[in-house]
């Protein structure tokens, strides 16, 4: 069992003296990456609408901070809302199809199929039943997406505990009713918090390709696809820069809610 | 009435079928209130599960399991036993106190009633200053100290462990086994300990029941007489050769003349 060997005192490892070397290597690497993409634009000449400088990028971006932003809120929203609507309908299905093992296998094929197929063609059918002025069409499909990996994990949390706390549960002579509220559902609420920090970002990135499918024109995957093909670049590497940190955001967000919620399973991943 | 009588017990797995196994024939054993009985043979000899028979954590092919004159099966309803396994197998999403009130909670006890319990637990094994710890923030031998806290809340009178210290290095091991017999000594379990260590099985023990494989069996038993106040020096007595030299030549008899295979002779 990879819990059980876990020392007192080595979770203060990385404190003190250490952020500095922490920080400081993905600083360089950055400077480095940026310094380099600037100076080899310059050396080799390269044309702006191929690829632009990064400086050029940040003064669109600058420029046009209010339009990168809006575009933002747009495609952070479409993510948001599925990733909450996924994780609910993920969590609800899993604990029914434990309940009720006939639902279960019903419904096993039909969440493989979904996930099976590419989120292109769910996109181009959803948002031809729904209006293609809504926001609905992305948010399925970000929905669908989720909801995937959030039933897998919420499922796999049901069903694998620790074989020696099921012993322990059956010396206790605990009734099946005892096992899941005491052992079953608490596991599963750990990999709840996994599944749901695993689909965060591809919640980001499904809702932003899902905007390459036509649709209203107001997020960050549309805005990135319309700029490229008018060869304003530079203008679309600064909605790219949007992207990027809405699913940092994301991605921050949904580690610190797991380390917040589940503080027993921040070990496994911390080494 | 001794606390555990194990009569005539076998146990085939996978019972007509190609893979059947004789994990163990013809067990007979008994083990009287307040003794400290080891269980000891290589691996497959069947002792972790002549220990989970006990427990009624599986049933017999053929044969009884009593304890206290009870049926194994009822006794397992009532909770007469507390068990230790080589994983502490505590829930990390409970502390430490809440993790040794598990037992209490599902007997039923109020909360105050459980609270004090498990602080005197806590107190028994050491750990009075953990109970608001979680256990990934423990280490192996604190947590193995948490379970056998947890086995004894309900204060049971039979106390079963399946290799309890296995996992542990041998510093922390040695210091397990002599806090195991002091709080024997408080609290007058009986114990039946599940090892493949030998110096361990003579230390800990009033008995050592030595078993062989293939089908599974109780080749011989062997009387520790090293009286009841065991203390560190006891592992350096001429006594406590004897016996470990006592008890390796009977398991070399089991494996009838080859060598024991995955016995520990430290």
């Amino acid at each position: 069992m990879s819990v059980s060997r876990r020392r007192v005192g080595s979770g203060t490892r990385s404190g003190g003296d250490g952020v500095v070397a922490k920080v400081l290597p993905p600083v360089i690497v950055g400077a480095l990456f940026f310094g380099g993409w600037e100076a080899f634009v310059d050396w080799q000449h390269v044309r702006e609408f191929i690829l632009p400088k990064p400086s050029e990028i940040w003064k669109q971006l600058f420029d046009n901070f209010g339009l990168v932003r809006s575009a933002s809120v747009v495609t952070g929203t479409n993510a948001l809302v599925g990733l909450i609507l996924g994780t609910i309908l993920g969590a609800l299905l899993a604990a029914t199809a434990n309940r009720y093992r006939a639902f279960g296998e019903l419904l096993n094929p039909l969440t493989i199929t979904i996930a099976a197929i590419p989120a292109v063609v769910i996109v181009s059918v959803l948002n031809n039943m729904y209006s293609v002025t809504t926001q609905t069409g992305r948010r399925v499909m970000v929905t669908l997406a989720v909801f995937f990996i959030v039933f897998v994990q919420v499922a796999r949390g049901l069903r694998q505990n620790h074989p020696t706390q099921l012993e322990l549960m059956r010396s206790y002579a605990a009734s099946p009713r005892e096992i899941l509220r005491k052992v079953r559902i608490p596991n599963a609420v750990g990999y709840l918090f996994t599944g749901i920090r695993t689909a965060a970002p591809i919640a980001v990135i499904i809702a932003l390709v899902s905007e390459y499918f036509g649709g209203t024109q107001d997020g960050l995957g549309q805005r990135i696809a319309s700029n490229f093909s008018l060869s304003k670049t530079a203008f679309a590497f600064a909605y790219v820069v949007g992207g990027s940190i809405v699913g940092l955001l994301f991605f921050a967000g949904s580690n610190l809610l797991e380390y917040v919620a589940v503080p027993w399973r921040r070990r496994r991943y911390s080494r | 009435m001794s606390a555990v009588e194990v009569a005539q017990v076998s146990k085939v797995f996978n019972l007509g079928t190609a893979d059947q196994v004789d994990a163990l024939v013809d067990i007979d054993l008994t083990v009287e209130q307040g003794e400290f009985v080891s269980l000891i043979g290589p691996s497959g000899c069947g002792k972790s599960t002549l220990l989970r028979l006990i427990a009624d954590l599986i049933e017999p092919t053929s044969g009884t399991v009593l304890m206290n004159a009870k049926p194994a099966h009822q006794a397992r309803l009532d909770q007469d036993y507390g068990m230790a396994f080589q994983q502490s197998g505590l829930f990390e999403w409970r502390n430490v106190q809440k993790n040794i009130e598990l037992p209490l909670e599902l007997k039923g006890w109020d909360k105050p009633t459980r609270r004090a319990r498990s602080l005197e637990m806590l107190e028994l094994v050491k750990l009075g200053q953990f109970a608001k710890h979680m256990p990934w923030q423990l280490s192996g031998g604190m947590q193995q100290r948490v379970a056998i806290a947890r086995s004894l809340a309900a204060n049971p009178p039979l106390l079963l462990m399946d290799e309890p210290f296995g996992a542990l290095d041998e510093m922390t091991r040695e210091h397990m086994q002599t806090e195991l017999l002091r709080i024997r000594k408080e609290t007058g379990t009986t114990i039946i300990f599940v090892t493949h260590s030998i110096p361990e099985a003579v230390y800990l023990s009033d008995r050592v029941v030595v078993m062989s494989p293939r089908p599974g069996r109780i080749t011989a038993v062997v009387d520790v007489v090293l009286g009841s106040d065991r203390t560190e020096d006891t592992r350096e007595d001429e006594q406590f050769y004897d016996r470990i030299t006592e008890v390796r030549e009977a398991l070399r008899g089991a494996e009838m003349g080859s060598a024991p295979l995955g016995i520990e002779d430290r």
